[in-house]
């Protein structure tokens, strides 16, 4: 078997712009579903029975289906359902949102829970409304708490956008696949998305890592 | 005038009965020292003059204010009642100075610079002006408990509650929260404090309170009944707890 590495620079510009859209479903789908998690998770945490009971069925119905079943229900089934169109990109990214969404729910419910209640009790203690509490004590301090599970959670989410490949988006893996459709250079092609996806999931590792090192976790 | 009043207070968690009907008025000056033994109903009793813990029968007067009246009205009551907790409670993210200045800057909307010298003020008050940059971590408990005076003390309250506020500490540390106690004891602060220090009981406390299974058992004067304890056994915890 002979390799020829050379077909990773002829195809270096596919490979990069299927990154591209790797990087792309990527961060927009976690900032989407940070700010959902972020929602869901204190209604668990904070919200009465109602607000706690949506949250919940949201982050079990979420936890409990696997991520290329909800991108293929967003992608085939919504339209019939709601009767709209939905491109391969925004479905790829809603499905990282309400997915992430879901696991960072539970995240920061568990982070926020885990700040000792004598700082809240000293909080309110002071005559501050409950929210300021949240806003200016224990959220800072979760918030320190939060970051490690929250990066595992990014990385997570970054290699989930590989199974994308069932709906047609053109992100890196499926990008892989169509290049190897063509020339069948499956050794050099896949090596090359490997490495283009471990050097997106080491520089996120790097990056949380220096955000880590400015945090005291308290 | 009193600044505090419980009428037929009851406290209940679940079918636990707590607080049982207590009658108790305290008047503005007043140091009162609360004993019981454990499970009585003290930190309870504490706890929801300041609405941390809701009341489930009769009332509760703090100030002229309900603990009833809702949310608003109790965070009034909550600057108007500070408290001091056993395990200090102090903002691990904040300096000492931070976590004094906290309150004025969030509570009471006090411009930052004020409320800066506020605060050192405040502890230099409580002996801790040289550690002012210090974070928590980084002071004995005995200074963590004198930070979380100064903190209380900061937003200007009437009242001040403290719940077992040595209990946590080294015997060496006690003595030092216990002379900050002493001296805000004799500027005239109103004060209700849970502690088994029958020193700070006999030389400080203008009264004494006794609590057994959610009620006052024995209410007075506490030389008079720690010389006299006019209860057995009032008479066998003293001797428990010296
Ligand atoms: N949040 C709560 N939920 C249920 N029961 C509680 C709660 N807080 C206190 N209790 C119960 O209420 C009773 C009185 O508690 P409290 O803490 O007021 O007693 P205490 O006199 O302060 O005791 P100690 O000397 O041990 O601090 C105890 O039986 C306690 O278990
Ligand atoms: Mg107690």
């Amino acid at each position: 078997m002979q390799t020829d590495w050379s077909v990773v620079l002829t195809f270096l510009p596919q490979l990069l712009a299927g990154a591209k859209v790797t990087l792309q479903i990527t961060l927009f789908g976690l900032v989407g579903g940070t700010l959902l998690g972020v929602l869901a998770g204190l209604m668990r945490a904070y919200g009465g029975p109602i607000l706690n009971a949506i949250a919940f069925a949201y982050v079990e119905l979420i936890r409990g289906t696997p991520i290329v079943v909800q991108v293929m229900f967003l992608y085939f089934a919504l339209p019939v359902l709601a009767g709209v169109r939905v491109d391969p990109m925004s479905a790829a990214i809603l499905a990282i949102v309400v997915n992430a969404g879901a696991y960072i729910a539970e995240i920061v419910r568990g982070a926020f829970l885990s700040i000792s209640r004598g700082l809240t009790e000293a909080g309110l203690a002071i005559g501050l409304p409950h929210w300021k509490v949240l806003l200016y004590i224990v959220g800072p301090l979760a918030f320190r708490r939060l970051i490690p599970p929250l990066g595992n959670q990014f990385i997570v989410s970054l290699k989930d956008t590989s199974l994308f490949i069932v709906i047609g988006v053109g992100e890196l893996t499926r990008t892989g696949q169509e290049i190897m459709a063509a020339n069948f250079r499956a050794v050099e092609i896949w090596t090359a998305v490997a490495v283009f996806y471990l050097l997106m999931t080491g520089s996120l590792t790097l990056l949380l890592r220096m955000v880590e090192k400015r945090m005291r976790i308290l | 005038m009193s600044i505090i009043e419980f009428r037929q207070t009851s406290k209940h968690f679940g079918d636990l009965k707590v607080l049982d009907q207590v009658d108790l008025s305290i008047d503005a000056g007043q140091v009162v020292v609360l004993i019981g033994p454990s499970g009585s109903g003290k930190s309870t009793l504490l706890r929801c003059i300041n609405g941390l813990e809701q009341i489930t029968g009769g009332d509760l007067v703090v100030d002229g204010i309900s603990v009833r009246e809702g949310r608003r009205r109790l965070q009034q009551i909550r600057q108007e009642a500070g408290m001091v907790f056993q395990q200090f409670n102090l903002f691990p993210q904040m300096t000492a100075l931070e976590n004094v200045a906290f309150g004025p800057r969030k509570v009471r909307g006090t411009p930052a610079a004020e409320a800066r010298a506020q605060a050192l003020a405040l502890l230099e008050k409580v002996g801790l002006k040289d550690r002012a940059s210090h974070y928590p971590s980084e002071l004995s408990g005995g200074q963590q408990q004198r930070v979380a005076i100064a903190r209380a003390l900061a937003i200007r309250p009437k009242v001040m509650l403290f719940d077992e506020p040595t209990s946590a500490l080294d015997p060496e540390l006690k003595q030092e929260v216990l002379s900050v106690m002493r001296q805000l004891a004799q500027e005239g602060m109103t004060m209700v404090v849970v502690t088994h220090e029958m020193a700070f009981a006999r030389q400080v406390g203008t009264r004494l309170i006794f609590m057994e299974n959610g009620k006052i058992s024995v209410d007075g004067d506490p030389r008079e009944m720690i010389g006299n304890p006019p209860s057995g056994r009032l008479r066998d915890f003293l001797q428990h707890v010296e």
